[in-house]
């Protein structure tokens, strides 16, 4: 196997072999729960509503949040990280490594529950399969840079859990409803600009131009990784004696 | 505490073995090195270079032994000083490692792997053409084969040892860093490891590894740096570093059937030089530490008296390295 590909496959396997996993799975399935009762009582015609609010605004960044911290930072913490660190391998390849895993990961476990949850409250018709697909590739999006930002985070800081959580409740949240201008740094409003573009559905007020979402989204990607290589480059252990 | 000299005063000097032919760049060399945490001082102006052989990096838990491998593995940036492998900068070069197996002290390692996942991934991730063959060598090299298949965290420590040393081992590189490798071996694994280790070295290998045992130093090391407070407090042979620590003051405590006569007996000896009795006990000083126990039990029997009990009292490593500073 190639360097990275082992990078890549280790990445994986220990974000898969941790408990928390479990977790993870049963919030992605939330939405789809939801979604299923939402289809027995006969469905409802606020699709975008309830994406944005059931997925968006919290599956997606607490998924995120927590692959994107432990993909880096639990492997600092618990010391197996030098593994992966002492090898003739530029660090910025491991950062990439990490970071396409975070990010597929991430989007492995939201864009099936946002498809299936669209799909259960739209039902089949033309502009409900849309407006699902459409959802799912802005959370692809929007999901990718979370993580990416949550990543560079966990090789950043040790607290990277408190901060993005902080961030997205206390940020995305709360502030984002009381301070118009907090919506220019706010992944959540690049994925809701993005998804309003991908469907042309009025997904709330102030939506960001799609030009403007997708910089946003760009912006946070980009900066994250090299943040996360520039960490990395400069990894030093924790002090042991 | 301003008089700490390392004891011999040329650090190129503590080679391990003869070189074969001058090289251009030491494998291993700290030059001036110092690493402070804030207000502490984790290592103080090191220096030494190391080529072929099997150094032992001696000193007490805290003593700095670890920080100095990290600096050397390019683990901690050098507050100050320079660290260099094969005369590049260890720190912040990742292409080091081609060169480089490292033991790490911590005991973590990746719990859903198998041994032999584990040793693949170090093999794959150091690029090498033929990851399965050398992956099968290392795990035979430390005598895992028969466990290779079970996940990591069913391991016993010992096991855990020597999965990392053979992680260290799969891309056979020219110097090993170890820290601590013995931790957790039962006898016969670290006997068994000695010997490897010892095989290396003989094959022109760089080993530099840290323990707080002196007697795995003795069995292993040709070169011993010892480490205390941060500082490199004597360096040189095995030889010469046991001398140093015998060569000191020593206090014993003994325990016999006629206490007082056997303090008379013993104080005829010119190797002891005191004797007291403490608490119902025989305390000895004595100037030389091997002199003293051959004759301890002579003395006794010509005076007819039996020993219960002959202990020496300050002989922990703490106190040993304490006296290397101080001289």
């Amino acid at each position: 196997m190639t360097a990275f590909g082992a990078l890549v496959s280790v990445t994986l396997r220990g974000l898969l072999g941790r408990r928390r996993i479990v977790l993870m799975v049963v919030l992605a399935g939330l939405p789809v729960l939801v979604g299923l009762l939402i289809r027995l009582g006969g469905g409802r015609s606020d699709a975008p509503e309830i994406l944005d609010s059931l997925v968006i605004r919290t599956v997606l960044p607490l998924i995120a949040l927590v692959i994107g911290t432990s993909t880096i930072g639990s492997e600092i913490e618990d010391g197996t990280a030098v593994f992966l660190l002492a090898k003739p391998i530029a660090r910025w390849r491991v950062a990439l490594a990490k970071l396409v895993v975070a990010a597929g990961l991430t989007a492995a476990l939201t864009v099936p529950p946002i498809l299936i949850t669209g799909l259960l409250v739209g039902g089949f018709g033309g502009g409900s399969v849309a407006t699902a697909f459409g959802f799912a590739l802005a959370a692809m999006a929007g999901g990718t840079a979370y993580a990416v930002a949550f990543a560079a985070l966990g090789a950043i800081t040790t607290r990277a859990l408190v901060v993005g959580l902080g961030y997205t409740l206390l940020w995305e949240g709360v502030l984002a409803g009381l301070l118009d201008g907090t919506r220019f740094l706010s992944i959540r409003q690049a994925t809701l600009g993005t998804a309003a573009a991908l469907t042309g559905e009025d997904v709330g007020v102030d939506v960001l131009e799609p030009v403007v979402a997708a910089a946003i989204l760009v912006v946070v990607i980009v900066g994250g990784f090299l943040l996360t290589a520039r960490a990395l480059a400069g990894f030093q252990v924790r002090s042991a004696d | 505490m301003t008089d700490r000299t390392p004891v011999p005063v040329d650090p190129t000097q503590v080679t391990a073995a003869a070189r074969p032919a001058p090289t251009p760049a030491p494998a291993i060399e700290l030059e001036h090195v110092s690493r402070w945490y804030g207000n502490v001082v984790a290592v103080n102006d090191i220096s030494f270079a190391l080529g072929p052989g099997v150094t032992g990096l001696l000193g007490p838990n805290g003593a700095g032994k670890s920080t100095l491998l990290n600096l050397l593995a390019g683990l901690l940036a050098p507050s100050a000083g320079a660290a260099r492998i094969d005369g590049r900068p260890a720190f912040g070069d990742p292409s080091v490692y081609r060169d480089v197996g490292l033991v790490p002290e911590r005991e973590s390692v990746p719990p859903y792997l198998t041994g032999h996942e584990f040793v693949r991934l170090n093999a794959d991730l150091q690029g090498m053409p033929d990851a399965a063959a050398a992956t099968d060598r290392a795990i035979a090299t430390v005598d895992l084969a028969a466990d290779a298949h079970r996940p990591l965290r069913t391991y016993s420590k010992g096991m855990r040892q020597r999965a990392k040393l053979a992680a260290a081992l799969v891309h056979e590189p020219r110097i090993l860093l170890l820290d601590e490798p013995f931790n957790g071996m039962d006898p016969r694994q670290r006997l068994h490891m000695i010997g490897l280790l010892r095989e290396m070295a003989a094959a022109g290998r760089v080993i530099l590894f840290s323990s707080h045992i002196l007697e795995e130093v003795e069995q292993l090391a040709d070169a011993v740096l010892v480490v205390y407070a941060g500082r490199l407090a004597a360096s040189g042979d095995f030889r010469s570093i046991r001398r140093l620590m015998t060569d000191r003051p020593h206090r014993f405590t003994i325990r016999s059937s006629d206490d007082r006569a056997l303090a008379a007996a013993l104080l005829s000896e010119p190797a002891v030089f005191g004797a007291e009795l403490v608490d119902g006990l025989l305390a000895v000083r004595t100037s030389d530490y091997l002199a003293f126990t051959r004759i301890v039990a002579p003395t006794a029997r010509a005076a007819g008296i039996r020993l219960l009990e002959v202990r020496p009292t300050d002989d922990s490593l703490e106190s040993v390295f304490a006296y290397l500073v101080r001289r």
